[in-house]
């Protein structure tokens, strides 16, 4: 068997129980036959070897006439990087020369963000199918990137899994929301002078007020005021938003059992505040995000979907592949937000639309699947609501045996949601359920299926992933409430709508990255058009982002 | 109407009166809301109409139209009456609209069913954005048991009113149209339609109907856009709506294009559109459209069996042709018989604890037999009592099953005339079971239920089902038709005291077969279509190699020889190598061996086409070529079926039961206790003083105010006194009964708080009937007035019902629920009654025209006659009692019924009446019956509008209804009405009853056409000239007799009493006794039930109930306050009490282990079993603590 792409090669290594370096790889992968490079490259590693390094391939390859793949037979792949002390250097040839050197490579059409705040973008398939890639921006990418581990920071926080205390009684639910009051208000304490409930009630009338409560209730009046009714630890008091306030357009925004603040002045009675204006936790606009101090980057993935009829097994190869060229060099980093697998159980006869049934197997697939991607990238997965944890939030990294299943690349598997913090760049990530939601509940102008990254600014804004309780999104009682955003992310990247989308909101990368799944029956049935086969790569020193399609 | 039945309904007239006449004395003296009777005597249905509508006049115009037109033609003919104000007396347009609509749809349904009344609001008359005028139609839930056409005509007669007064059409807003669509589809999603236009079809309805469509929201959940709407006064679904715009509009299209095309002045055109189809077709894709077609068909199943009018004929067909298109005889190129198409659909929604009985079409279920048992008929199916004790008890007569064909679902009635079950002993012996003494004598030693014997339904099933016949099984009543038209003299025959021609010898049959070229009888045919070719072959060997020794054949015992053997249903006993065949000489004959055991054919004598028959495991057609006489095929058709409800019969009680309809607010505890209330003491130590909400009524004579109706100081009749609670006005009720302040105009009611001292009328009420304190347990009030008035009932009343030991139901009556159940002949023994006493209520002759003198000779029933379970008779002796109490100690008049045993029960009136009706149903007791049901004729049934593929309904004792009922009873508030006896039919019309019945045969035996007729899958309307139907005697003198049926039955409450289901005791029991009959009946498949139990039943709780953990409100376990999100000052926010979960651990996790447990136990799928595997996973990481187990994710990070 020919094995003309390094994730061919990987593949093989990994059959028969190897992971590889990515230096080996593409050694092996410039060899005159791979097949037999490979080969003997397994046959000379030593036994207790469990992963195939440059050592074990040169050991092999320097036995034998080592022949440089210029010649454009096209089995020759990629040529990697300048570090690489034996291949020859590449300067001489372009990072993109892969294009159309062989059939199935790796042709991502890129678009680019440049990232100002408050700008937006949307891919459409015009701009994406356009394939103009932007080489003089890969070109730097690739040729001088040093993979170096050991310049690689990487560290999760927020990540509950193996510690959920919660037992499912009343005292934990109670704990987990008056956890969320007490660190949302901290953020509002700032801007107004909270009185508590029963002291604003025993105010003399036509005093002004300030009052920071978790919403319980918002409803219109009959002559078209809201009234906002809000609670906190001591009891709840109501708030009249007038409709002439000026305060439509925030009324509107507001969700049930999010924190919010609000300053007006008190009924003649006492029995109401009539408000003035209404506060969010919201993002300062003076965020000041970090960086990596070297051009590195990540792939913000989510969705894959393995399992399904409808994975996309041929856009994923083309992006493994991809990752294996000098172009993507620089991507040290995987993201992934959740559904790697289909899962079972989901919806009413999901086994007839099940490529895969048993869900073991699905996940040994998306293993499978995941060990095309280069040995040595970091890769950071949190559960979705396919996959085989509970579905109430947060949801912790999965159990023991499918954790031992998705072993590879020694990937971090930590609980949806959680902050990771690599090289610098804060980045939230969080499956987006609770996105359906704000999308239903919210104006059209305000969040969307075409724009899933303007529903996130939303949750920036509540600094909380999944504020609405008792209606969509299902909540698990913990001794806190990790679903708050206490600090403030430089990235906050989402899946689970199926919609790529992303934008800046007071300087916070919001991004949603697509599926690699295709529109299914039901999705048809709906009238969705997932954006499928894209992966978001995040140049973490710069946090632009530039968005591959590789359906 | 002949003499005789002349005669029959003035009997029953004559004893109404009687009765009438006392009740209206006791009415009269008046202690109750109203001094007269409020149950009205309708004669017919334009009486029914007029009475449930209260618009006077209308009873008149619509006998006058009766007979010239068609009732759908009348009530468009109403609308001029209406329009031009000779009919109704209505002043403004809007309520000439409104009485033609409700009119219109009070006829449609024979003036019985609520829905004209309670399903619509009002109509009233709004702006178009141009300035002129619309008009909109407000309807309300009950709409529902109108049926589809009624809808929708009601729509076209408002249309017709509204043109013909010049009043504009309505112009929907754009946001409008929105709406329709999508509060239509979350109507779908949340409550189920029985027809889902798509968002296209709703929104061409929106734009084209000349009416706006509104009504009341009926659920809570909202619609996520167009919401706050200027026009539509709800942001929820509007149930009533949804249900006229698609079951209604889009569905019966047609039938309302019939009409506008016949009127001037209405112009639909865009009907077209809708029935061709082309509307929404050319968006969403063809997939989805499939799909649709099955929710509708699942929306169906939930449907209630209210709407049996004609929309449901049309509907169930539809479900019906897909399981059974003719062309479904063979699948791909094999060749083989004719045969229904097996559909799975009745198995959806399997439930735990109702076990399967055949699944699809599967062999060794029951088989398809065709007939009518006297107890039969009208969505009933005939099952061998043997067969309902060897199914573990869960079948009794009245037990619903859902069943794969002709309908959806069958109330079981019990009929030993056709074949009983078979099964394989323990011991091995095969043995047919025909006795049901003999089934519960070997119920313990049964390994395996082979066949479950016959299955009958009767050709009228079909009709009105519009399903295709299905190949019927080879029985005696096809085999003696054949015979006859063979030659044989079969009058003689049967004559003939030593031919039994059903039963005849080994010899005799063959000797008919032979001389007569006659199939082979019945009685020796096996079920050759279920054994193969291969079988066939090898079983014709092992006979050739046996050995006859006394008369019994005995062949080797192999397992392939054993398993045709059972499949054919060849009885035979085992011993550890050989099975022995007593009645073998049939058997070889049919295998081509003669009675020396030599065989008469070799294997190159099968025919290919014999070989490949069915692509060869069908061995007919082989064996047809090596019998030496034709056999047909014993039983090609098998239904599935499952069981459904339970059968019922219970006395209505509410929860908690209620003697006496006296408000006593929380005083009288947890039980309503009146005694309790009455002793309670107050902060001045005053025992009984309750402030409560009661009516205001004041004595006409001295001016008294009282909440009691009769003075107490002048004992005169007292009035509601309606007092505006705004500015003090006294106002007097218009004629439609409402109350209006005209100053404040708003509605006004006569209810106020006031302070009753409850001590004083609890006492003076003992002493008023007589009775002291210890003449009964407990007496039971209520928390509060749900009428309109608040109107309470004398607490006498009470007293006496709780001394008799009955409770009252929400209007004042007393009533007794069964499942209904048809029945046409009885005999006087069966239903525990002598023949004297049938003759003393008018019975004399017997079904065949003798004179009446045997307790066991088969009478017809008169269509007006039920038949009460011994629960209900029980119940209706105490009742009789309480009304005779009643009489004398309240009223101070004779005892009425004076009954001492239940025999002097037979001859009295009672009511039936059913759910969702407001019309009650005179009837008159016959008799009594073990069984757990209310059998009575058809047609009293479907007058309730009632079928009894398990409905239920009630009955109540005739006094009582007239002396206790009262609408001020009644709750003011949706459907307040339904159930409730407005107005009663005296003389039951055969042509105004739910026209279901009509399709029910009445004759003694089908033709052999028919029998041939369903092998051909022949549409059953072909056969309608040859049998004749109920429809068929309609409007003539024979209306009400001649119901003739094809089998007979020892008696109609054979079989166990109570289905298992009701006698097992908790959940677990019923489902392991479940799984275990499905281990032991062969045509069910164990680990698919266990697979569907899990898939729907224990999945659905589990996965419902943990969605709800994650979501739910919270309650205080002290005051009762509810909570969206649990407070964050953790206590009650209203009383500082204790808050605590709606939802806990122990119900979402009650059904894992067990679901667990029966997926391994019975090899479910993997798919299955990890399912359950992560949500236990799931319940765990929720309920249990990471950090406290004893090895965690910890440990491996």
């Amino acid at each position: 068997m020919p094995l003309e792409s390094n994730a061919r090669i990987v593949k093989e290594l990994a059959r028969r129980g190897y992971n590889a370096e990515r230096e080996a790889v593409t050694l092996l992968a410039t060899a005159s036959d791979s097949a037999a490079a490979l080969d003997s490259a397994v046959d000379g590693a030593p036994d207790d070897a469990l992963r195939i390094t440059a050592e074990h391939v040169r050991a092999v390859t320097d036995a034998e006439p080592f022949e440089d793949s210029d010649s454009s037979d096209g089995s020759s792949p990629s040529q990697h990087g300048g570090d690489d002390p034996v291949s020859s250097k590449s300067d001489d040839r372009s990072p993109v020369e892969t294009k159309g050197s062989y059939p199935d490579s790796p042709n991502p059409a890129t678009v680019e963000s440049t990232a100002d705040s408050g700008t937006d973008f949307r891919t459409t398939h015009a701009d994406a199918n356009t394939a103009h890639a932007n080489t003089t921006h890969a070109d730097a990418d690739a040729i001088d990137h040093v993979r170096d581990p050991d310049r690689r920071e990487l560290t999760v926080g927020n990540d509950m899994t193996g510690r959920s205390t919660g037992t499912g009684e009343y005292d934990d639910f109670v704990r987990t929301f008056r956890d969320r009051y007490e660190r949302l208000s901290k953020l509002l304490r700032g801007r107004v002078n909270h009185r508590p409930a029963d002291a604003i009630a025993d105010m003399p009338g036509g005093s002004d007020a300030e009052m920071i409560g978790l919403v319980n209730d918002v409803r219109s009046t009959k002559s078209g005021h809201w009234l906002v009714e809000l609670e906190d630890t001591t009891g709840t008091f109501p708030a009249l938003v007038m409709k002439d306030k000026g305060l439509a357009d925030v009324v509107d925004e507001i969700l049930m059992d999010e924190c919010v603040a609000v300053e007006g002045t008190l009924a003649d009675d006492s029995g109401i505040l009539f408000a003035d204006s209404l506060h969010f936790p919201d993002i300062p606009r003076t965020h000041r995000t970090g960086g990596a101090d070297r051009h590195v980057q990540a792939a913000l993935i989510s969705d894959v979907h393995v399992g399904s009829d409808e994975f996309m097994q041929d856009a994923w190869s083309r992006f493994t592949d991809w990752l294996h060229t000098p172009e993507a060099e620089p991507v040290e980093y995987i993201l992934l937000a959740g559904d790697m697998v289909e899962g079972v159980g989901v919806y009413p006869d999901q086994d007839e639309e099940l490529e895969i049934v048993d869900i073991y197997d699905q996940y040994e697939a998306f293993a499978e699947h995941l060990k095309e991607v280069p040995g040595d990238t970091e890769i950071v997965m949190i559960p979705g609501n396919h996959d085989a944890v509970r579905l109430a939030e947060p949801q912790p990294g999965f159990n023991d045996e499918i954790r031992s299943i998705m072993d590879v690349h020694d990937a971090q598997i930590v609980s949806n949601p959680a902050t990771v913090s690599v090289e610098g760049v804060e980045v939230l990530m969080y499956h987006g359920v609770s996105l359906d939601e704000v999308i239903a509940e919210l104006p059209e102008e305000k969040a969307n299926y075409d724009e899933p990254h303007k529903a996130m600014y939303q949750l920036l804004k509540k600094r909380h992933v999944a504020p609405q309780f008792g209606g969509h999104t299902r909540v698990a009682p913990e001794d806190r409430d990790y679903l708050v955003i206490e600090n403030v992310p430089d990235v906050f990247h989402t899946g689970h709508v199926h919609k790529l989308g992303w934008g800046k909101y007071h300087n916070v990368l919001a991004v949603n990255s697509g599926c690699w799944q295709a529109q299914t029956d039901f999705q048809k049935s709906v009238n969705i058009d997932p954006d499928a086969g894209y992966a978001p790569i995040l140049d973490l020193d710069t946090l632009d982002m530039t968005v591959r399609k590789f359906a | 109407m002949r003499p005789d039945d002349e005669s029959y309904f003035a009997r029953i007239e004559d004893r109404l009166d009687e009765a009438w006449e006392v009740a209206e004395t006791a009415k009269r003296q008046g202690h109750d809301p109203k001094p007269e009777i409020e149950i009205p005597i309708a004669r017919d249905m334009a009486d029914r109409v007029e009475n449930i509508l209260g618009i006077d006049g209308v009873a008149e115009r619509v006998r006058e139209l009766e007979g010239e037109m068609s009732r759908e033609e009348a009530a468009l003919e109403l609308v001029t009456d209406f329009v031009e104000g000779t009919v109704g007396d209505y002043d403004s347009r809007a309520g000439k609209i409104e009485g033609a609509v409700r009119t219109a749809v009070a006829l449609l349904t024979e003036g019985v069913v609520a829905a004209p009344i309670e399903g619509i609001d009002r109509v009233e008359l709004l702006e178009n954005d141009d300035g002129t005028e619309f008009v909109n139609v407000y309807y309300a839930g009950p709409i529902r048991s109108a049926g589809g056409t009624a809808q929708a005509l009601s729509v076209l007669v408002a249309d017709y009113a509204r043109s013909l007064l010049g009043i504009d059409e309505y112009k929907p807003r754009d946001v409008e149209v929105e709406r329709y669509a999508e509060e239509i589809a979350l109507y779908d999603t949340e409550t189920g339609l029985q027809y889902t236009p798509k968002d296209k079809e709703s929104k061409f309805i929106a734009k084209h109907i000349p009416i706006m469509l509104d009504g009341e929201a009926t659920s809570d959940e909202e619609v996520s856009g167009f919401r706050d709407l200027e026009r539509v006064d709800t942001n929820s679904a509007r149930g009533g709506m949804c249900l006229v715009a698609a079951e209604g509009i889009a569905l019966k299209a047609p039938k309302i294009q019939r009409y506008t095309r016949d009127l001037d002045e209405v112009d639909w055109p865009w009907l077209q559109d809708l029935i061709d189809g082309t509307i929404g077709k050319d968006g969403a894709g063809d997939g989805a459209d499939a799909d649709d077609v099955d929710g509708a068909g699942d929306a169906g199943d939930g449907q209630t069996a209210g709407d049996g009018d004609e929309g449901t004929g049309g509907d169930g067909t539809a479900d019906g042709d897909e399981g059974t298109d003719g062309d479904g005889a063979a699948g791909g190129t094999s060749v083989g018989p004719l045969r229904a198409k097996p559909s799975q659909k009745f198995l959806r929604d399997l439930i735990a604890g109702r076990p399967v009985f055949t699944h699809p079409s599967e062999a060794g279920g029951f088989r398809l037999r065709y007939g009518r048992a006297r107890n039969h008929g009208f969505a009933t199916g005939g099952v061998h009592p043997a067969t309902m004790h060897l199914v573990d008890d869960f079948l009794a007569a009245g037990t619903q099953i859902k069943t794969e064909r002709p309908g959806k679902a069958h109330g079981v009635v019990p009929v030993d005339s056709i074949e009983g079950p078979t099964v394989r002993l323990a011991n091995g012996e095969v043995r047919r079971i025909d006795d049901p003494e003999e089934a519960k004598a070997v119920r313990n030693g049964v390994e395996k239920v082979l066949d479950l014997g016959e299955y009958l339904v009767n050709y009228g099933e079909f009709v009105e089902n519009n399903h295709p016949l299905a190949p019927a099984s080879y029985v005696y009543e096809w085999w003696v038709k054949e015979f006859e038209a063979a030659g044989a003299d079969v009058q003689a025959m049967r004559d003939d005291p030593h031919v039994d021609l059903e039963h005849p010898d080994v010899d005799e049959a063959f000797a008919w077969a032979r001389e007569y070229d006659c199939p082979l009888h019945p009685e020796y045919t096996y079920l050759w279509h279920d054994v193969s070719v291969a079988a066939f072959e090898a079983l014709a060997d092992a006979v050739v190699d046996g050995d006859v020794v006394e008369g019994v054949l005995a062949v080797e015992r192999t397992e392939t020889i054993r398993s045709a053997l059972e499949s054919l249903l060849v009885e035979h006993a085992a011993t550890p190598d050989a099975l022995r065949i007593p009645t073998w000489r049939p058997l070889a004959r049919s295998l081509g061996v003669d009675d020396g055991l030599r065989r008469t054919w070799d294997a190159g004598d099968l025919s290919e086409a014999a070989r490949e028959w069915n692509d060869g495991e069908n061995a007919v057609k082989a064996v047809n070529e090596v019998a030496p006489f034709e056999i047909r095929e014993r039983a090609p058709t098998r239904i599935g079926n499952r069981m459904g409800r339970p059968e019922k019969s219970e006395s209505r009680d509410l929860s908690p039961a209620v003697h006496t309809l006296f408000p006593i607010n929380e005083a009288g505890g947890p039980q309503r206790d009146v005694a309790e209330a009455a002793s309670v003491m107050d902060d001045q130590g005053r025992r009984g003083r309750l402030e409560v909400e009661v009516s205001e009524r004041v004595c006409p004579d001295c001016d008294e105010h009282t909440y009691e109706a009769s003075c107490p100081d002048c004992e005169a009749h007292t009035e509601p006194h309606y007092e505006c609670g705004g500015c003090g006005t006294v106002c007097e009720p218009d004629e439609a009964g409402r109350v209006e302040c005209p100053r404040c105009e708003w509605e006004v009611t006569a209810a106020a708080y006031r302070e009753v001292d409850l001590n004083d009328a609890y006492r003076s009420a003992l002493e008023s009937v007589g009775e002291r304190e210890a003449s009964f347990e407990i007496l039971k009030g209520v928390q509060g007035l749900t009428s309109r008035n608040k109107t309470p009932e004398p607490i006498e009343k009470g007293v006496l019902r709780a001394k008799n030991g009955v409770t009252s139901f929400k209007d004042g009556t007393v009533r007794y629920d069964m499942t209904d159940l048809p029945v046409t002949s009885v005999r006087p023994e069966e239903l525990d009654v002598t023949a004297d006493h049938l003759r003393e209520i008018g019975y004399e002759t017997d079904i065949d025209g003798e004179p009446l003198r045997h307790d066991d000779q088969l009478v017809e029933l008169r269509v007006q006659d039920i038949v009460l379970s011994d629960g209900a008779a029980e119940h209706m002796l105490k009742t009789a009692d309480f009304v005779d109490d009643l009489l004398e100690q309240f009223y101070g008049l004779p005892r009425f019924y004076e009954v001492n045993e239940r025999d002097d029960l037979v001859g009295e009136l009672v009511f039936g009446m059913a759910p969702h009706t407001s019309a009650a149903t005179v009837g008159r007791v016959v008799g009594f019956t073990s069984a757990a049901v209310g059998y009575a004729h058809p047609y009293f049934h479907a007058a309730k509008r009632r079928n009894c593929d398990g409905d239920e309904d009630c009955v109540m004792l005739l006094m009582d209804g007239l002396l206790n009922f009262s609408k001020t009873f009644l709750p003011d508030q949706r459907g307040g009405r339904m159930d409730a006896p407005l107005v009663m039919s005296s003389r039951l019309d055969p042509s105004e009853i739910d026209d279901e019945a009509h399709n029910m045969d009445i004759v003694r035996e089908y033709p052999r056409e028919f029998y041939e007729a369903t092998l051909e899958l022949t549409d059953p309307e072909e056969l309608e000239d040859r049998i004749q139907l109920g429809e068929d005697t309609l409007g003539t003198d024979e209306e009400y007799h001649g119901f003739d049926h094809t089998h007979d039955t020892t008696d109609i409450a054979m079989g166990p009493d109570l289905s298992a289901y009701k006698t097992l005791g908790d959940m677990m029991e019923k489902m392991d006794a479940q799984l275990e009959l499905a281990r032991k009946i062969r045509a069910v498949d164990e680990t698919d039930v266990a697979e569907r139990v899990i898939e729907y039943h224990f999945l659905p709780d589990i996965i419902g109930n943990l969605r709800a953990f994650s979501r739910q409100e919270t309650r205080c376990l002290d005051c009762g306050e509810k909570y969206r999100r649990m407070p964050l000052s953790g206590d009650c926010r209203e009383c500082g009490g204790r808050v605590n979960l709606t939802v806990h651990q122990g119900s979402v996790n009650k059904y894992v282990d067990t679901a667990i447990e029966v997926a391994d136990r019975f090899g479910c799928r993997p798919y299955t079993k990890q399912r359950l595997k992560v949500l236990e996973e799931s319940l765990e990481s929720i309920f249990e603590d990471d950090t406290n187990k004893q090895s965690g994710i910890a440990d491996f990070m």
